[in-house]
Formats: C-alpha cells, sequence, structure tokens
C-alpha cells in the first residue's frame, strides 16, 4: 500500500470523531437527497399513477371540438387490434345539477361534474372502480356513483337514496332523470372521483340528447413507455378527423407542470444542504489538517514533498466521501426499500409510488462523493504551505 | 557553513539576528557538537543545516551542493536523500507503527527495500522487537532510538541531531548517545548534534560553541562534507 494512503487512513481513523463528523455530513447530504426524493417524486409519480388509472389512461384520445362525432365502438374496435393496447373505454363529461330530496321536500342542491361510464368497459381501462369505498360502482342506467367531497357537500347522502340529476341539453332544455346512489368513491389523495358524479354513459348521452358522442377514449397499454408509438400510429390512421392523442404526460400538463417545478426546486434545496455538508467537510478537514499541524512539519523534513502532503489530505477526502457516499447511498436506499414495501403515505393521503432512480440514486452519490473531495482541496492546499520548521514548531 | 547569518524581522529596530555570520566547516564521517546555551542560535543553525529554514545571508554547502539555491521541490528532496533529522521529542508519527516510522523516509524517496532495511536498523538500535507496536506506545527511550534508525534510513550524507537526550533521564540519554556514536562509526555518517550539555558526549571529533548566534570556539575548514 502506497505510505501516503496508509498515513491518511490510519490519520483519519485515528480521530474517529472527525471521521464520523464528516461521513455524517456526507450521509446526511445524500438523506436529504433520497429523502426528497421518495417523498417529492414519489408524490408526484403517485399524482400520475392516479390520473392514469381513474382518468386519463396512458393515452387520452379527445376531439378538437370537444366531443368525438365517430363511433367509439369503431374506435375502440380499432385500438383492441393494437398488441401494445391492453383496454380502452369511452367517457363523457358533462356538468349537471343534483336535487336532494327527503320526504318530498328539497333539503341539497348542488352543480357537480358528471361522468358518463360504460362499467363493462371502464374497469378494464380504469381502476377508478376500485376506489368506491361504499356500495358498488355503476352497474344499471339509473345507477349514480358520488364522490365523498360531493356526498359531504351533499349533507350526508347515504347508499340507496334517490337523487335527481339535472341537466341542460344540446338545445338548452332542462332534462331531469332520477337515480338510485349505488356507491360513493374516495380515493386516497382525492385524485380519483371524490369531485364527480358517475353514471351511465348512455344515460348521460340520452340526457344530453348527444347519442353515439364521446368527450374523450382512456386507452391503457400494456407497457406505459409504448405510448408515443401508438399515439402516433393512432393519429396516423385517422388523418381525416380532429382527434387528439396526448401521452399522460401530455393530457395530465398543466396539473403536474407546478408540481414538477416543485420539484425541482425541492431538489435544488436538497443539493444546497448537500453544499452545507460541503462545508461542514472543508472545517472538519481543516480541523485534521490543524491537529496533524506537526506531523506535516516532521514529513516536510524526512523529505516529503508539498505534492505528497497535498496526496495524503486528499485521499482523506476520497477516504471521507467514499465512506460517505457509500454510508449515505445505503441509508438513503433502505429509506427507499422502506417506503416502498410499506408503501408509504402521510396521514393517509395517496400512498407513494416509489421507484429505485438508479441514474439519479448514483449521480447523487458521485455528486457527494465529488464534493468531499473538492471540500478537502482547500485544506489540503492549505497543508502543503505550512514551512516545516514553522508546522514542528507550532504543531 | 560560509558567513551564515539569520535575522528574524525586517525592521532594524525590532530585527533579531539569530545567526550573526557564522562560517565552519565539518569533515565526512566526524561526530560534531554544537553547544550553547538556550538561545544561542544552535537550533537556528541546525534548522539551517537541515534545509528547515533558509538565512538571510550566506550559503551551506553539503557533498559539493550549494543548498541555499535549491528550489523548493529539490530542497525536499535533498532533504530526503542527503539528511537524517533527530529531534528532542523524537517525533515519531503517532498514527504509524515504528517499523513504518523507519521505513518512510525510503518509501518518500520511492526506494525499494523499505522494510527490509528498516528492520535491520530497528535490530541495530535493539528495538527490532518493538517494531509492530504503534509508535505512540513506546518509551521515550525507545522512541528515541527509533528516531535514530529513522533518521538513518535513508542512509544520509548528514544526520543532524536537535537535543536528541534533552528529554531523557542520564541512563537512556547515555544509550542513546552511544547508539549514535556506535552509528556514526559503524556507517560512517556524520552527526552534527546539538546540545546544550555536552557532556554525556564524551570525546567528540569536533565542537563548536555558539553564543548570541556567533561562533565562539571552532575552526573554519574547507568545506568537505
Amino acid at each position: 500500500m502506497d505510505y501516503r494512503l496508509r498515513l491518511a487512513r490510519r490519520m483519519l481513523f485515528n480521530k474517529k470523531g472527525s471521521l464520523i463528523g464528516a461521513v455524517l455530513a456526507v450521509t446526511v447530504g445524500i438523506l436529504v437527497l433520497h429523502v426528497n426524493f421518495v417523498i417529492f417524486q414519489g408524490l408526484y409519480d403517485a399524482i400520475v399513477r392516479d390520473i392514469t388509472e381513474y382518468r386519463n389512461g396512458d393515452i387520452l384520445i379527445t376531439d378538437e371540438s370537444a366531443l368525438i362525432e365517430k363511433s367509439d365502438i369503431t374506435i375502440i374496435n380499432w385500438l383492441s387490434r393494437i398488441p401494445d393496447v391492453d383496454a380502452a373505454a369511452p367517457r363523457f363529461s358533462a356538468t349537471g345539477e343534483i336535487n336532494v330530496t327527503r320526504s318530498g321536500n328539497l333539503v341539497e342542491q348542488n352543480r357537480v361534474p358528471l361522468l358518463g361510464v360504460d362499467p363493462l368497459q371502464d374497469i378494464r381501462a380504469s381502476t377508478a372502480h376500485k376506489t368506491v369505498s361504499e356500495g358498488t360502482y355503476v352497474y344499471a342506467r339509473n345507477s349514480i356513483v358520488l364522490g365523498s367531497n360531493i356526498v359531504d357537500d351533499l349533507g350526508g347522502v347515504r347508499l340507496g337514496d334517490s337523487i335527481e340529476v339535472g341537466v341542460v341539453d344540446r338545445w338548452g332544455q332542462d332534462q331531469t332523470r332520477r337515480f338510485i346512489v349505488s356507491g360513493i368513491a374516495k380515493s386516497p389523495g382525492g385524485q380519483g372521483l371524490d369531485y364527480t358524479a358517475v353514471v351511465h354513459i348512455d344515460t348521460l348521452r340520452d340526457m344530453l340528447d348527444r347519442g353515439g358522442y364521446t368527450s374523450s377514449i382512456m386507452v391503457k397499454l400494456h407497457d406505459p413507455a409504448t405510448a408515443e408509438s401508438v399515439r402516433d400510429l393512432f393519429l396516423q390512421s385517422f388523418p381525416n378527423d380532429d382527434f387528439k392523442a396526448e401521452t399522460i404526460e401530455e393530457s395530465a400538463e398543466q396539473s403536474l407542470a407546478g408540481f414538477r417545478s416543485g420539484i425541482a426546486m425541492i431538489n435544488m434545496i436538497g443539493y444546497f444542504g448537500m453544499m452545507s455538508s460541503a462545508f461542514a467537510i472543508v472545517t472538519i478537514q481543516m480541523m485534521l489538517v490543524n491537529g496533524k499541524t506537526k506531523e506535516i512539519g516532521i514529513m516536510r523534513a524526512i523529505g516529503a514533498r508539498r505534492q505528497d502532503i497535498l496526496v495524503i489530505f486528499l485521499m482523506q477526502g476520497i477516504l471521507i466521501g467514499l465512506i460517505g457516499a457509500s454510508v449515505g447511498t445505503g441509508v438513503g436506499l433502505a429509506y427507499t426499500f422502506y417506503a416502498k414495501e410499506t408503501k408509504l403515505s402521510f396521514n393517509n393521503s395517496l400512498p407513494l409510488e416509489v421507484s429505485y432512480d438508479w441514474s439519479k440514486i448514483t449521480q447523487t452519490a458521485l455528486t457527494a462523493f465529488g464534493l468531499a473531495v473538492a471540500a478537502s482541496l482547500y485544506p489540503s492546499f492549505r497543508a502543503t504551505r505550512m514551512l516545516p520548521v514553522e508546522a514542528m514548531r507550532y504543531g | 557553513m560560509r558567513n551564515l547569518t539569520k535575522t528574524y524581522g525586517t525592521d532594524p529596530a525590532t530585527s533579531v539576528t539569530a545567526l550573526d555570520n557564522v562560517s565552519f566547516s565539518v569533515k565526512r564521517g566526524d561526530f560534531v557538537l554544537v553547544v550553547g546555551s538556550s538561545g544561542s542560535g544552535k537550533s537556528t543553525l541546525l534548522n539551517i543545516m537541515g534545509l528547515l529554514d533558509k538565512p538571510t545571508a550566506g550559503t551551506v554547502r553539503i557533498d559539493g551542493t550549494d543548498t541555499t539555491s535549491l528550489s523548493e521541490g529539490r530542497t525536499s528532496t535533498f532533504r530526503n536523500t542527503k539528511l537524517g533529522f533527530v529531534f528532542q521529542f523524537s517525533n515519531l508519527l503517532a498514527d504509524l507503527t515504528v517499523l513504518e516510522n523507519v521505513m518512510l523516509p525510503i518509501q518518500i524517496a520511492g526506494q525499494g527495500g523499505a522494510r527490509q532495511y528498516a528492520e535491520e536498523l530497528l535490530s541495530a538500535v535493539g528495538l527490532r522487537d518493538q517494531s509492530r507496536k504503534r509508535a505512540d506506545r513506546i518509551s521515550g527511550g525507545q522512541a528515541q532510538r527509533a528516531a535514530i534508525a529513522r533518521g538513518l534510513a535513508n542512509r544520509p550524507t548528514l544526520v543532524l541531531a536537535d537535543e536528541p537526550t534533552g528529554n531523557l533521564d542520564s541512563v537512556t540519554s547515555q544509550k542513546v548517545v552511544q547508539l549514535m556514536k556506535s552509528m556514526c562509526s559503524k556507517l560512517g555518517q556524520t552527526f552534527v548534534v546539538v546540545t546544550h550539555d555536552h557532556q554525556d558526549f564524551g570525546r567528540v571529533d569536533q565542537t563548536i560553541h555558539m553564543k548570541d548566534g556567533s561562533l565562539i570556539a571552532g575552526e573554519m575548514r574547507e568545506v568537505s562534507v
């Protein structure tokens, strides 16, 4: 072993307090980034996951003119022939008014978003039905599933209650129909149908006099990575229609853009945290150098050159960086593993979508290592500037 | 050493002259004592001879090389290859074992066979059985003997010792003195030993007496080290 490495190692390991302090500084820096990633990227991915599963699918097909006129059956049949497509389901969105009456008296009235679904196809393309915490999903033309927030707004509607839903049809006429509350939907995090009233798509079409029309078709893929190619294939295959086909990143862009900048900001704060770790290392390394003044003088007296001293203290920085990056990454991965296995959530909110982003993990470890080495540069350089006679006299 | 002067400070009113026009020479293989009371300039002289400090004026020629004109890097190399040091408090590196301390000058020089020669030296100073111990786990006398072994590790032309017995009891001092003298005669290396009490050393080849930065005894010879 090179004598400089041996000396660097011994000097560092014999000052356990400094070693632990420096390693902790790197570890905490890395851990902050891992925790940030797990929580904020996990939250972001969870929202993307929920929007994908409950609302937009991997690809969302709409029409430039708000409604798709082409038969949803035709489109879904076409999509079902694409091997990458797992399922597709039509949806119709509108706004309506819900009136709750008890013993013939109107007790509550509320305007709500209405969503028409094809129950048979919807449960294949979406997991929205799984958010029905009480009762069942839409199963008949006159059944309605209410989001938990609507239930609260309506003053506590119960399963089996009969409610009246009113809409304005395409001709401007009020249309009302009675529904039986078959289920109440509540999703952790509220990205599901919590603010929506779900009815059968054909019933809603009838009420609006929009037979055959569709607001959107959500497409579920076997592999979300193929979204762009399926989207492009779809648009190429229907060149004469005004279809819009968007991947989840495109369709949810508005909802996610703000969140993404939030994550970038949080990551920046994390990196600032890492910078403070670097300052801690500078301080600890300065202490190590100051504590070894006499040794530096002796080394210089017996012939060590300035670069030998530089190498010794830089090696200490490398050792701190290596140990700190390993311990930090280990602890960070342990936290990530815990968050993933326990489907970590806060206050019963949506469970985080935790993933191992190996490029990010590697980048974090390398950054921490680099900072630890960089933080050692100045103290190492300082060590080389010591005059042997002065170092031995005052060491 | 020719016309060596060392002045600390640049303001004539407050500057201190530690060495004042000191000249002397040492013959190769001699055992030389530099004696004087505290503040006489003997340690300054040793630091300048050991290239640890630069003189304000004058030249130091060792083995034919004018060391005062060497660059920083060459000075380090010169210290490593031509000079050996023995300090008052041994100054072994506490993080290393006794053996590793003795190996160090050879390893700095990038030469092979460090372990073998260091073990030979430790045997010669009677510390072979202590070689694996950490340097801060041995007694003061043993540490000083190890320091002598380290000072000889690179087969230096000149060994400089600064109060090598100053921190030892009289029995141990005698052993260390005998060791240095025997190494001097056995290996043919020149020893210049700074001490305030030369009685311990008995008969030596040359004694340089210093007072207030000047030589009060000693002879000027042509440089022959």
